[in-house]
């Protein structure tokens, strides 16, 4: 998709503790078929973050993702793309 | 060009888009469903091809990814049949009442793929020609209305061809006997899918399809392009394939055609053959045609037996 996931509005938030990143995501629906491809690719790109040596990814589903977390920015990219947002 | 309609020709040579049947000559329909038919049965039939290694899926995330690449090659099926509904044909008859043998996919998914590795492969290897296939369609297709269904297409393959990508990377830098099983997959699949692309330009001298602009490339021309996808990825992940960079082009390792044992999964590089024994093989189709056509026909004839007002 040619929407990056914090405009998509999946991720709830980044915390930082010396050379450990937590990050709290959801996804836009519990059967994401691209979950396991999304998670690979956060893991790894923090990875690349000077200094940063782990990253733990936590799930959440509270709140539930709605259209209405997206960014104008995620908004138009998806519009773009052909979907009704 | 077997049509003798100059107002036709010229509105195909200027490179306008053909919007109904009214406009077509009947040789062009005649083509258009031809293709339409092949796109829409190979899409259909890689549903129960995928669905059987999709069910050896090594976690609960990865089933759900072989379940949604499967709903997505359905619901491309219905696009091509839809089409060709409006094209005047039945598409209920076109699914549930055509033999086995009459349906047009490649060969390829005739052949089963049993295991979670065999699936990935084929992401890699068949999503990769279907997505040169179409995308040519996509660029040159001279039928608005399947263009413009090809759009939503073409972004939803590259989904496919990324899980193939994540899981043979992943499994080739495994080793072991992880990478063993990944290469085995690749040796039988990947001369399969070089013939996907059907009788070389030295035999296959005319296309209609090339002249109604139905697709844009020859049978060579999409064969490299698709060699010039998956032969570089498979080198930097460390997958062997028997093809090399020649030039501007890849040049096969191997005798092109060569014998297949179906069943055995395994070419015999060492037994060329002429392209008329690859047509007859594939004219007889392969281990799982009847079976998988059969599963998408039985229970809809069942049903309508016993459900009549449903």
């Amino acid at each position: 998709m040619p929407v990056n996931i914090v405009d998509l509005g999946i991720v709830y938030g980044v915390r930082r503790t010396d050379g450990r990143v937590m990050v709290d995501l959801t996804f836009t629906a519990m059967g994401c078929p691209a979950a396991d491809f999304i998670l690979e690719d956060v893991r790894e790109r923090l990875l690349r973050e000077p200094g940063v040596t782990e990253v733990v990814v936590n799930v959440v589903w509270d709140p539930p993702w709605t259209a209405a977390r997206m960014t104008q920015a995620g908004r138009d990219a998806l519009e773009m793309w052909g979907l009704a947002v | 060009m077997p049509t003798a309609n100059p107002s036709f020709e010229r509105l195909l040579k200027k490179g306008d888009l053909i919007e109904s049947p009214s406009e077509m000559t009947p040789d062009y329909l005649r083509e258009l469903k031809h293709t339409l038919l092949v796109s829409g049965d190979t899409e259909l039939i890689s549903a129960p091809a995928y669905y059987l290694a999709a069910q050896r899926a090594p976690s609960i995330n990865a089933f759900m990814t072989g379940i949604a690449i499967i709903q997505d090659e359905l619901a491309h099926a219905h696009i091509a049949y839809h089409i060709m509904e409006e094209l005047g044909d039945d598409q209920e008859q076109l699914i549930f009442s055509r033999d086995p043998k009459s349906f047009r996919y490649p060969y390829a998914f005739d052949v089963p793929l049993a295991t979670w590795t065999e699936l990935i492969v084929a992401n890699l290897f068949y999503d990769q020609a279907g997505f040169c296939l179409l995308g040519d369609i996509h660029e040159e297709c001279s039928y608005g209305p399947w263009k413009r269904g090809l759009n939503k297409v073409m972004l939803e393959e590259n989904f496919h061809l990324r899980n193939g990508r994540t899981w043979s990377k992943r499994m080739a830098q495994a080793g072991g006997a992880t990478r063993d099983e990944l290469q085995q997959a690749v040796d039988w699949m990947f001369p399969l899918t070089v013939e996907w692309f059907g009788l070389p330009d030295s035999i296959k001298t005319h296309s209609t399809q090339l002249d109604y602009r139905l697709k844009g490339k020859t049978n060579d021309q999409l064969r490299q392009w698709w060699l010039s996808l998956v032969v570089p990825f498979c080198e930097e992940v460390g997958i062997r394939v028997p093809a090399h960079k020649d030039g501007d082009d890849y040049a096969l390792d191997y005798p092109f055609p060569c014998t297949f044992d179906a069943e055995a999964k395994r070419w015999d590089f060492d037994d060329p053959c002429g392209w008329d024994d690859v047509l007859k093989r594939w004219r007889a189709r392969g281990p799982r045609n009847a079976e998988m056509v059969a599963a998408l026909q039985e229970e809809f004839h069942k049903f309508r037996s016993t459900h009549v007002h449903a």
